[in-house]
């Protein structure tokens, strides 16, 4: 057994070395370095986009004499600027030179003044998002000088504006700021998990299609060591990789959040240390889980190159739960614990929405992954006494 | 001591090795010999364990190595047909790398491993990274990680296949040293000129068979040729057709 684990140690430190060497296995390694930042800055200028758009827009009026008091009442809002429409405004709208444009008619005066439906149109063209979300602003405060206008007609006649409105709707949300900012931040989960599947991937391929390809397999095979000293000493120098990549992230992430001024933006994440290494305590198992399901590939596959293919791919797997619920918030059922790549994610993102730690998910969301990943170290190391295997027939 | 007894492979269809038996002693160099794709690779690989035979059994030094594959692979110093290194190591911890798979501590791994790179006169590669070695040099690092933990049963395939003269002398004169260790030594090869040099008994493989075992005179006299050449080509392709 003590031989068992000096083996284990001797391929351990030999593959970390030679990973360490490996300027494509540092580089991994560092990636989160640079998408963290990245990631920050999109969601940054999003949210920032988003806040200028509907503060500010600038509404171009056709016909404005038609209807001076409702142009002037829309002029008075926050966030509105009127300017004159072009003559043609059908035509630039449809060219695509004008977002949107809000046209009155020249009866309009007449009919207003005799208590007539007066109509207005808003030429809009909704495949720019900008244009779309201009017309919605301004569609829902002429809906508003509507109502304004309404009520007084219907007091000046004696009725109370009450009778026109049997119900009102008044909604009051309890999402919690965090949670709110859970969903901003959605892609924390996405780095985190990405920092444990890239950061060990090339010592998981080198060190066993590397291996093969290389022919040096069948040397290190020849040694009177068994296969599951050889193959669990690999995969700790993999794992070591993807750990560091993902403590790497974590500590990126706070620094990062601390020193760039998010909150302008309305968005705002505080994280402490403790939730940080709470994060870590979560997607490090996935990092002993990753490793194993690259190496179990990466041996299977016939050449470098296609071990190369179905690795990238596989980093995938995990993400897709993600991404199918990405905006949104999570639902915790709690067989989505039992999930790898799954439960890793509903425990982050617990983490950002500032979730108290359920110490029961956090057994339940290990035991599973240690156990996969088990599941396929033995495979691996089965595979490694195969003939078709070691040559590759 | 190495013994293999009617051993049998397959792959799909094509029978590679269909009954090879000999026996190599200590302190003797026993050649494989036969034309390429006779069924020298498998056998060997069979020897070391890393492909099951489909019949027969080999043991090694009396340890069977179908059943303790392990202590029998811990007496055996195999330089295989695949001899990759790792680009990014040296020379001299490619060596270390295998001594301490093998168990020995750091300071019998060091020992050992100076000895080694002197006895294979690479001092100069010692602490170069194995990138850009020449082929040589590559042979060399190869062998001295296979005989790091000194076993007493020595496999070599092609040892000095695609070496230039003096790697190959070198490499001779290393095997000459082991067997004067008393070391069992096998080699295959389809060069004449290593089996004259080397050996003490040839074993010749054609087509997954033994076609004849026995010391280089003794091969002579059985085939009434002058040059080992000549006897090892009327065994190995002249089959009673015109050549």
């Amino acid at each position: 057994m003590t031989r068992l684990f000096d083996s284990l140690r001797v391929v351990f430190f030999k593959e970390f070395l030679d990973g360490i060497r490996d300027r494509r296995s540092i580089l991994a390694a560092f990636v989160p370095i640079a998408v963290i930042p990245l990631m920050l800055f999109l969601v940054f200028s999003k949210a920032a986009e988003q806040i200028d758009r509907v503060r500010n827009i600038t509404v171009p009026v056709v016909g404005a004499e038609y209807a001076r008091p409702l142009v002037d009442w829309l002029d008075q809002q926050r966030g509105i600027e009127i300017e004159a429409g072009p003559a043609e405004a059908q035509v630039e709208v449809e060219a695509g030179r004008l977002g949107f444009v809000l046209v009155i008619p020249d009866d309009f005066a007449d009919r207003f003044a005799e208590s007539k439906t007066a109509t207005v149109r808003i030429l809009v063209d909704s495949s720019d998002n900008g244009a779309r979300r201009g017309a919605e602003r301004v569609r829902a405060l002429l809906r508003n000088y509507g109502e304004l206008v309404a009520n007084q007609r219907l007091m000046m006649r004696g009725v109370s504006p009450e009778v026109t409105r049997p119900v009102r709707v008044r909604t009051v949300d309890f999402a919690t700021d965090r949670e709110r900012t859970a969903i901003a931040f959605g892609f924390i989960t996405f780095v985190l998990l990405l920092a444990v599947f890239i950061g060990g991937l090339q010592i998981a391929i080198d060190s066993t299609a590397g291996e093969r390809e290389r022919g040096s397999l069948e040397p290190l095979l020849v040694n009177a060591v068994p296969r599951v000293a050889l193959v669990a000493g690999k995969w700790l120098a993999s794992v070591a990789f993807a750990w560091f990549s993902a403590v790497l992230a974590v500590a990126m992430l706070l620094i990062v959040l601390e020193y760039i001024p998010i909150h302008r933006t309305g968005l705002s994440l505080d994280l402490t240390a403790a939730e940080g290494i709470r994060m870590l305590s979560a997607v490090l198992p996935l990092g002993l889980l990753a490793s194993a399901l690259q190496m179990a590939v990466a041996t299977l596959a016939r050449s470098f190159k296609e071990a190369q293919a179905y690795v990238s791919f596989l980093m995938f797997v995990p993400m897709l739960p993600m991404m199918l619920t990405m905006g949104e918030a999570v639902e915790r059922q709690p067989w989505k614990f039992a999930v790898p790549g799954l439960s890793q994610h509903i425990l982050i993102s617990g983490v950002i929405e500032g979730r108290p730690f359920d110490p029961l998910d956090f057994v339940v969301a290990l035991s599973t992954t240690v156990l996969a990943a088990t599941a396929l170290l033995c495979l691996t190391a089965h595979l490694f006494g195969r003939e078709r295997i070691v040559y590759g027939r | 001591m190495i013994e293999v007894r009617d051993l049998a492979k397959r792959f799909g269809s094509v029978a590679a090795v269909d009954g090879v038996s000999f026996r190599a002693e200590d302190g003797e160099v026993t050649a494989l010999l036969g034309p390429n794709g006779a069924g020298k690779t498998t056998t060997l690989r069979m020897i070391y364990g890393l492909i099951a035979p489909d019949s027969g059994e080999v043991s090694v030094d009396a340890i069977n190595v179908g059943t303790s594959p392990l202590a029998a692979q811990a007496r055996l110093g195999v330089l295989p047909e695949s001899r990759g290194l790792y680009p990014r190591l040296t020379a001299r911890e490619h060596v270390q790398y295998f001594a301490r798979l093998h168990g020995l501590n750091r300071s019998e791994s060091e020992e050992r491993c100076r000895a080694l790179i002197e006895t294979l006169q690479m001092t100069d590669i010692g602490g170069r990274r194995s990138e850009g070695f020449s082929h040589g040099e590559r042979t060399k690092v190869a062998l001295a990680r296979a005989l790091v933990h000194s076993p007493r049963n020595v496999l070599l395939d092609e040892p000095t296949a695609g070496l230039d003269v003096a790697s190959t002398r070198s490499i001779r004169e290393f095997i000459r040293q082991l067997r004067s260790q008393g070391k069992c030594i096998v080699f295959s090869t389809h060069v004449m000129q290593e089996v004259a040099a080397l050996c003490d008994r040839i074993v010749i493989v054609v087509s997954g068979r033994v076609g004849f075992v026995g010391s280089p005179d003794a091969l002579r006299s059985a085939t009434d040729c002058e040059s080992l050449e000549d006897a090892f080509f009327k065994l190995a392709y002249d089959r009673g057709e015109p050549a």
